[in-house]
């Protein structure tokens, strides 16, 4: 069991602060495990679905960095309701300069 | 009009004639879908198809409550009823005799144990693998249009699509080339399993061919356990997972043969069918034509394009579930063990989702709502794969090919007749070549 953490704020509000997480786990992965309204993973981390989608807190941004191109074209199909501080949730791997990583789960793409 | 819920918006005649009438049985149904989707979104919104006896779940919304419920609403049941109907046991006895064995499809499946099998076939298709595969996609590509380029006319679907799609899953999984006539006569026997249209007598041709294709398949799955190569057989035969507890998953050898039967199948009509209808929208809609010769260079471009193709004509019109207990959707009770058609088709033409349905707008904020992929845990698993065919094809025959036109009147073009998928069966074009 590793010794890292992510705080995220689910779709309906609720803050989820979670701990001992192992390097290299996957924000997707983690919330799921943990019953993080609003993340689904469809695509099982494949970049392919956008239904992992979250905004990261402004702090955190520099460290998190910027999506790739195949993540920014993803993105991209969520226009609507995407940031400049989206990003997948199941390309943020946790490593240790993201311990205490914060990120808001974004809502799914108008009906 | 006094129950609470919303008034029903009032139909036209027409509409209300299509849902007393019309079936998805029907062939001119299924050829020109839209007017019987809307009256059902509009009139009866999860409408039981007498004929066909299978609920139709029409709405976007509604379809989005399915894929929410995988356990009330059953991939496993739903398939497997289909399968060689009435006839399963002395099919099941034939490929157990001469086909290597029964192997059931283990992605036909609910969760909890669908989610370990998905687990195990992900990694061989992210999105980011898949874009290792772009430059030989693109010979190949390339390689079927230089083919017919000078000639000026072609058939889009047999001369094009079909061979294309039929290629790339021979390479990816690492078939031998030269099998694709093959292999493209054994997808049609697996997908005939399903169609509840055999006789008894195609259900022994077909069961025969199954065989051939599993034993050929498991001659090819034995060499790659030996020896692993850098294709998807050897990535499913050796596929492992790490468990949270420490333990680690594989498949089991039936498991196997089914997933790569699975993937040999899955994927060549569906993504055969977008490139149909890439050609078609290019040759009957001018404005479509333009947008493509806009973005083409344009990769980001060019993706959003791929993904508007296949929201306004998706290759996927409708699959099967059955109800696993009584449920209520959209207002409407459906009682248990029932079979139900979820109509990607229909909700991915609602105007309250996306305005203006019938227009190619590639610039909509939510195109990712459409449902062509399905949605859920079941959402298609070779989604990338498809996308950067349709995307490779669609540049390549910008950068090639001008004035593509119709070799024949709109009036005769013909659909494989079936509920499944609304696909074109020959596309004749005449076009010219572009110079430079
Ligand atoms: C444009 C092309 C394609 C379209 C429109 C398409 C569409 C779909 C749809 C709608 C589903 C959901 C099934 C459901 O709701 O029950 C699905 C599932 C699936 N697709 Fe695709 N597909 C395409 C290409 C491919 C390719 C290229 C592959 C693999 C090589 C593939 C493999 C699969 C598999 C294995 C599933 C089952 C997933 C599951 O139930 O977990 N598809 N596809
Ligand atoms: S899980 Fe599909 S894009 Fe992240």
């Amino acid at each position: 069991m590793g010794n890292l953490t992510v705080i995220m704020t689910d779709v309906e509000g609720k803050v989820h602060r979670i701990g001992n997480l192992d390097e290299g786990r996957n924000l997707m992965e983690t919330a799921k495990a943990n019953g993080v309204a609003g993340i689904y993973g469809d695509c099982g981390g494949g970049c392919a679905c956008a239904t992992c989608h979250v905004y990261v807190d402004e702090q955190w941004w520099a460290k998190v960095g910027e999506p790739d191109d195949i993540e920014g074209a993803m993105l991209d199909m969520v226009a609507d309701v995407q940031r400049p501080n989206s990003r997948l949730g199941c390309q943020i791997r946790m490593r240790p300069e993201l311990d205490g990583l914060s990120v808001t789960v974004a809502p799914s793409s108008a009906a | 009009m006094t129950t609470g819920t919303a008034a029903k918006p009032a139909l036209t005649a027409e509409e209300a004639r299509l849902l007393h009438e019309a079936s998805l049985r029907d062939y001119d149904i299924q050829a020109h879908p839209h007017d019987y989707y809307r009256a059902m979104r509009k009139g009866d919104r999860v409408h039981f198809d007498e004929r066909l006896g299978s609920w139709l779940v029409s709405r976007h919304e509604d379809i989005l409550s399915v894929q929410a419920d995988p356990i009330t609403f059953s991939v496993n049941m739903g398939y497997h009823t289909q399968q060689a109907r009435g006839m399963r046991e002395e099919f099941q006895a034939i490929l157990e005799r001469d086909g290597g064995g029964y192997f059931p499809d283990a992605i036909m499946s609910d969760p909890p144990y669908h989610t370990r099998i998905r687990k195990l076939m992900e990694n061989a298709f992210t999105a980011h693998r898949v874009k290792e595969l772009e430059p030989r996609i693109r010979e190949e590509v390339v390689d079927l249009l230089e083919k017919v380029a000078d000639r000026g006319a072609a058939d889009a679907v047999t001369e094009i699509a079909v061979p294309l799609t039929i290629r790339v899953i021979v390479e990816q999984l690492g078939l031998d080339h030269g099998m694709e006539a093959q292999i493209s006569r054994w997808s049609q026997a697996v997908v005939a399993q399903i169609s509840s249209m055999q006789s008894r007598e195609t259900m022994l041709e077909n069961a025969k061919l199954i065989c051939d294709l599993q034993n050929y398949l498991i001659g090819k799955m034995k060499e790659r356990e030996k020896a692993p190569r850098e294709d998807m057989i050897s990535d499913i035969v050796h596929a492992r997972i790490a468990m949270d507890d420490g333990t680690t998953e594989t498949l089991t050898f039936a498991e196997a043969v089914s997933l790569v039967r699975a993937l040999m199948i899955a994927g060549n009509d569906t993504t055969a069918t977008a490139i149909g209808n890439l050609f078609l929208l290019l040759a009957t809609r001018p404005e479509v034509a333009a947008t493509l010769d806009a973005c083409v260079e344009d990769d980001r471009r060019l993706t959003r394009f791929v993904e508007e193709l296949l929201r306004v004509e998706p290759p996927v019109r409708a699959l099967s579930r059955m109800t696993s207990r009584e449920a209520v959707l959209g207002g409407t009770t459906i009682p248990a063990h029932a079979h139900m058609l979820l109509v990607y088709g229909s909700a991915n033409d609602q105007d309250e989702v996306f305005p203006d349905p019938r227009k190619f707008d590639m610039d909509r904020h939510n195109l990712g709502r459409h449902v062509s992929f399905g949605g859920g845990v079941h959402r298609c698993v070779g989604l990338s794969l498809a996308r950067m065919e349709v995307k490779v094809m669609a540049r390549e025959i910008a950068r090639r090919m001008a004035d593509i036109k119709l070799a024949i009147a709109p009036g005769d073009i013909r659909y494989v007749p079936t509920v499944a998928t609304r696909t074109i069966e020959h596309l004749p074009i005449t076009f010219t070549r572009r110079q430079g």
